[in-house]
């Protein structure tokens, strides 16, 4: 039997699904288990690829998956733009990244979030819609699985030609071969995405934002450097890259710290900041005043250094890194 | 017979599956059952090599499997291996093709057949990971046939035809199949292949009988030189078989498609019966013509889409029949032929059609999607009404130009960021080093760790690297031992990817990337430069710099021929390796440092395979032997340690020659390690011997740290029972392994020690 696809299709036959995600929280992963279970249990068409460059765990990634009649050819390749479902693994890409461009008026958006959907409708400037959202991360770690298996059952349910009975059997196939032993606790958080997915619909007022945003270079043939060549080097300085955290920061009481500077030693982000000082017995010496919380991606190496308690792991709350966050570069200029 | 039927039918039935074109290159190359496939690793073809190696680890084939020092040995291992007369498979893309390419026409020339997936990707430079057509169109000169691949279902039937291509008595070459890089090497798509192996190897049947060289009784001579008056004539046998492939490929096709229920000739036509206005495009872009002429035929226009399933030999023939009627065609390359108003795909197609007297069609050539850049409906819509417009006025504006590029604001330029770094801020005046002329020792004043923090980070803030990355604070602490203005070069790696993306670039010194196996040349060409310019007085004669190259592991294998030049020549320079034990920046490939029994993604741990299958590469004593002034190991867990080190390299850089250091360091993502754990982690690496700190200095090596002498000495499972990548090895069934991990680990330490103990060792 084919599951019965809705009507409003776009005007290529499709039905489509944007996962935005950061790398290393199985994005990729969910939407090629929602595609093989539409592809391969429920006799529809489709494709699924995710978004490629050089990125590293924490980056932003997105992930797409079409579905079309069993008899339609696929055969576009680029990125899903108008999408039916949009799913932020990652609440913390909302602001960072253009998370809802696209999405249609009668489309679905789905966040990892304790947020009410309400809430969640004015953080995505959205003015109305259905906005959904499932606390994927909560749910993760009451099951020990990930919050990739949660929003997966997010959603199925929003995608509701599909049957979950269907994703069910995908998740079986992918983890049961060689990971038995996640099998369960994945199972669990997908039913308990599936159900606990907090669904509304507001009345859209307002105009609805049509756009959609393809990638644009940083300059031109008529202003980019000739050869390549990066002129203006540390212009890294200007990246936030707190989006990469998962949930936790070190949180730094300088009362306990000796500014013994292992933290600095171990960090690979290069976030805490120093000032210079010449000491009594005249040598130069550094102390620590900070953490420039833009650039920590949250690993915890520095927790596990620190001979004091004045570093300690922290589960981030919203705001507590923009409150408590020194800047390493106070004036950088910005690169406009 | 009705039975027979049946039987036949059983054998020959297809699974459908949703698969990717890399899965389906390698189901292909299982079911086809290669003797051998010798390969390194490069993104996005690496994980043909990857699929292979797990189902091989689950025991599903026997192909060997030889992961080589770069492409080029790799080229050369499958070389070696198809003169022995078996079926040879490899795969790889853009740089790694172009240092392949010398071999490509040996290999072609000496009319061996093998398969070669070259999954389509940039050429650098700059380095660009994505899709385009700038490596396949180097090809097109090498003698070897080559097939294209629309989509994941094609990169599994064109790898099956292609061995009997090649193989054929009257053709005998080997065979490309291209097919692009991310949007099909990436993509799952569905697919269907054929369930049973057997049908398969029956298809393809056994390797054919040529001459070889594994038969003592008759012996042969492969690779004479050959000068004129003969080559020419060698050369002409290649274009006979060239021209007989192009006999044999339709029969090859023709009875593939009798199996499979798919048939391919050497055009893919799309709504050419009456096409007036058409596009030439070839792999992944023409199937999303496709949907935009189907669109414009519903507005009554007539339009059509000629793509290529051969390229080698070139269908010149079909395409004189397919576009007689066609007014005008847009032809759409993926590289440019720079200078030539054209790549070569728009020239080898005029100059089809141009044979045809008959032939009226106009012809317009826009380069696109360079570097990746997607190709979007309505780019194939554009590229459609330009060959309409042309159709109709029978006039062309411009024949040739790009398509979609962006002008930018001239008055925009990039804008200063951070100030560059005063010498005040690099020469704090911490790092002292100074020499006992009598002994010749070098004695570097110890650093406060609270003092390291006072010189700023030439590397800042705001790179791309993940959570509880080891490259980075490894930098970080050599740096600290250096004081002074640096240049440096990095060959790839995650280190240059994560800190160069660009527009961006972290780093506030100068730097320059390299390709992978070139930055110790790179770096010395740049030293002596520097040199020279001082002594003919363009540079100031006080201008003191110190130059580093900054490698991976992998690039220690793939460069070690370009780092031991430079050692040899012992050029005025550092080299910086940061070890995490394998090609992480293409996704976890063993490398030579990957030590025995390791899981990576090409030595996968299963009921047929035990991780890596043999021991780690000792680089630094490969260094030491070129006897350079200073050789040296470190880590991060061990901090003053290293930045000392660092200081004592700073020095030979500056007054005595080339100084090697590896630097271990923690990679959490594919060590499969808690991002926070990474200084235990290498701190047990060398407690358990399997990472000594040491140097050798002017020819004398030093242990800088005894885990013997500490008591801090534990045992190598302790090391291997805190990543998820060796944990396997704690099981009873992997005793032999870890036996044979921890014998070498102790052999290599007993070697070290009695060096320690006798300065003339």
């Amino acid at each position: 039997m084919v599951a019965a696809l809705p009507k409003n299709l776009d005007e290529d036959g499709f039905y489509g699904i944007r996962l935005e995600s950061i790398g290393g929280l199985g994005a990729h992963l969910a939407g090629q288990i929602l595609a093989e279970a539409g592809v391969l249990r429920l006799g529809l068409n489709g494709s699924h690829f995710s978004s490629y460059g050089s990125e590293k765990k924490g980056t932003p990634v997105k992930s797409f998956i079409r579905f079309c009649r069993p008899d339609q050819t696929v055969r576009t390749n680029s990125p899903v733009e108008r999408p039916h479902v949009v799913a932020v693994f990652h609440e913390a890409l909302i602001g960072r990244e253009k998370v809802a461009v696209g999405l249609r008026p009668d489309g679905i958006i789905i966040v990892n979030s304790v947020a009410s959907p309400g809430e969640m409708k004015e953080r995505l400037g959205l003015p109305g819609g259905t906005v959904g959202v499932v606390d994927a991360l909560g749910i993760a770690v009451a099951e020990n699985s990930r919050p990739n298996m949660a929003m997966l059952g997010a959603v199925t349910r929003a995608a509701d030609f599909i049957d979950p009975e269907a994703v069910k059997a995908s998740i079986r196939e992918t983890f049961g071969r060689h990971y038995p032993q996640m099998l369960e606790g994945n199972m669990q958080a997908f039913q308990r995405g599936y159900d606990e997915l907090r669904l509304e619909t507001f009345p859209v007022k307002g105009e609805w934002a049509d756009a959609v945003a393809r990638p644009q270079p940083a300059y031109g043939y008529l202003n980019a450097p000739w050869g390549g060549m990066v002129t203006n080097p540390g212009n890294s300085a200007t990246k936030d890259l707190s989006a990469s955290r998962q949930g936790f920061l070190p949180a730094l009481d300088l009362e306990k710290c000796v500014h013994c500077g292992l933290c600095d030693i171990v960090c690979p982000d290069y976030c805490f900041v120093w000032e210079t000082y010449t000491k009594d017995d005249g040598k130069v010496a550094a102390r620590l005043v900070g953490i420039d919380y833009r650039y920590c991606k949250g690993c915890l190496k520095c927790v596990e250094a620190c001979p004091t308690d004045a570093l300690v792991e922290m589960r981030e709350t919203e705001g507590y890194a923009e409150a408590h966050s020194v800047a390493l570069f106070p004036n950088p200029e910005q690169d406009k | 017979m009705a039975q027979l039927v049946g039987e036949e039918k059983a054998k020959l039935a297809q699974k459908v599956d949703f698969r990717t074109g890399n899965e389906m290159a390698a189901r292909a190359a299982k079911q086809i059952n290669f003797h051998l496939m010798g390969y390194y690793p490069i993104t996005p073809s690496t994980e043909v090599a990857e699929f292979l190696d797990e189902m091989r680890a689950e025991g599903e084939h026997e192909i060997r499997m030889i992961p080589a020092d770069g492409e080029h040995g790799a080229a050369g291992i499958c070389y070696g291996a198809t003169s022995g007369g078996g079926r040879v498979f490899n795969c790889t893309a853009s740089q790694g093709f172009l240092y392949s390419l010398e071999q490509l026409p040996v290999q072609a020339g000496s009319r061996f057949p093998m398969l070669l997936q070259l999954v389509n990707r940039s050429v650098s430079g700059p380095l660009d990971i994505r899709c385009d057509h700038s490596d396949l169109y180097f090809a097109l000169t090498t003698g070897w046939i080559i097939l294209l691949a629309r989509e994941p279902q094609a990169v599994y039937d064109m790898n099956i035809v292609a061995v009997r291509i090649g193989e054929h008595p009257k053709v005998r070459l080997p065979v490309i199949v291209a097919y692009d890089g991310f949007f099909t090497s990436h993509q799952k798509r569905r697919v269907q292949y054929f369930e049973n192996d057997e049908a398969v190897t029956d298809f393809v049947g056994r390797p054919p009988e040529f001459p070889h060289t594994l038969d003592p009784r008759q012996p042969v001579t492969v690779g004479a030189y050959m000068n004129d008056p003969d080559l020419i004539n060698n050369k002409y046998q290649l274009k006979l078989a060239m021209d007989a492939a192009r006999e044999v490929i339709p029969q090859i096709l023709e009875e593939y498609g009798r199996i499979s229920g798919r048939s391919y000739s050497f055009l893919d036509l799309y709504k050419m019966d009456d096409a007036e206005a058409a596009v030439l495009l070839i792999n992944s872009a023409a199937e999303t013509a496709k949907d935009v002429a189907d669109r414009l035929r519903e507005q009554g226009q007539r339009v059509g889409v000629v793509s290529l399933n051969v390229l080698r030999p070139f269908p010149a023939e079909e395409l004189r029949q397919a576009l007689r009627g066609v007014k005008a065609l847009t032809i759409g390359e993926r590289a440019d032929a720079y200078g030539a108003q054209g790549g070569p795909l728009s020239h080898e197609v005029k100059a089809a059609i141009q044979e045809d007297p008959k032939n009226r069609t106009l012809c317009l050539t826009r380069v696109y999607g360079l570097g990746g850049k997607d190709f979007y409906a309505e780019d194939a819509e554009e590229f459609f009404n330009l060959a309409l417009k042309a159709a109709e006025t029978g006039q062309v504006d411009t024949r040739f130009d790009y398509h979609g590029v962006t002008p930018g604001d001239p008055d925009k330029p990039p804008m200063q960021v951070l100030p560059p770094l005063t010498k005040e801020e690099v020469s704090p005046g911490l790092v002292q080093v100074s020499r006992n002329e009598e002994t010749g020792e070098l004695k570097v004043k110890p650093i406060a760790r609270w003092q390291l923090p006072v010189q700023a980070k030439r590397i800042a803030a705001g790179h791309g690297a993940c959570p509880g990355c080891g490259i980075l604070p490894a930098l970080n602490l050599f740096f600290r031992g250096i004081e002074g203005d640096v240049v440096i070069v990095n060959q790839t790696g995650c280190a240059e990817i994560v800190t160069s993306g660009y527009p961006f670039s972290n780093h506030r010194v100068t730097y320059i990337h390299n390709l992978f196996q070139n930055g110790a040349a790179t770096l010395a060409g740049l030293v002596e430069m520097f040199q020279e310019r001082q002594r003919r007085g363009d540079l100031p004669a006080d201008e003191d710099v110190t130059f580093v190259m900054i490698s991976g592991d992998g690039g220690m294998d793939i460069g070690i021929g370009a780092a031991l030049g430079a050692a040899i020549r012992n050029h005025k320079m550092i080299i910086l390796e940061y070890d995490n034990q394998g090609y992480m920046n293409t996704g976890s490939q063993l490398s030579y440092s990957t030590p025995l029994g390791h899981m990576t993604t090409t030595s996968h741990v299963g009921p047929a395979q035990a991780g890596k299958a043999f021991h780690h590469r000792d680089t630094p004593q490969i260094l030491a032997s070129c006897h350079i002034p200073y050789v040296f190991t470190g880590t991060e867990a061990f901090p003053d340690d290293l930045v000392k080190k660092a200081a004592k390299a700073q020095w030979y850089a500056k007054n005595e020659g080339l100084v090697y250091g590896k630097v271990l360091i923690a990679c959490p993502l594919n060590w499969r390690s808690e991002d926070r754990l990474g200084a235990k982690i290498l701190e047990t690496a060398v407690n358990c011997r399997f990472f000594p700190l040491y140097e050798v200095e002017q020819g004398i090596t030093k242990l800088t740290y005894d885990p013997d002498r500490t008591r801090h000495h534990v045992d190598v499972p302790d090391w291997l029972g805190l990543m998820g990548k060796t944990r396997h090895l704690l099981q009873p069934q992997y005793a032999p392994q870890l036996e044979a991990l921890e014998a070498e680990i102790e052999r290599r330490w007993q070697r070290l020690k009695a060096m320690h103990d006798h300065p003339q060792l």
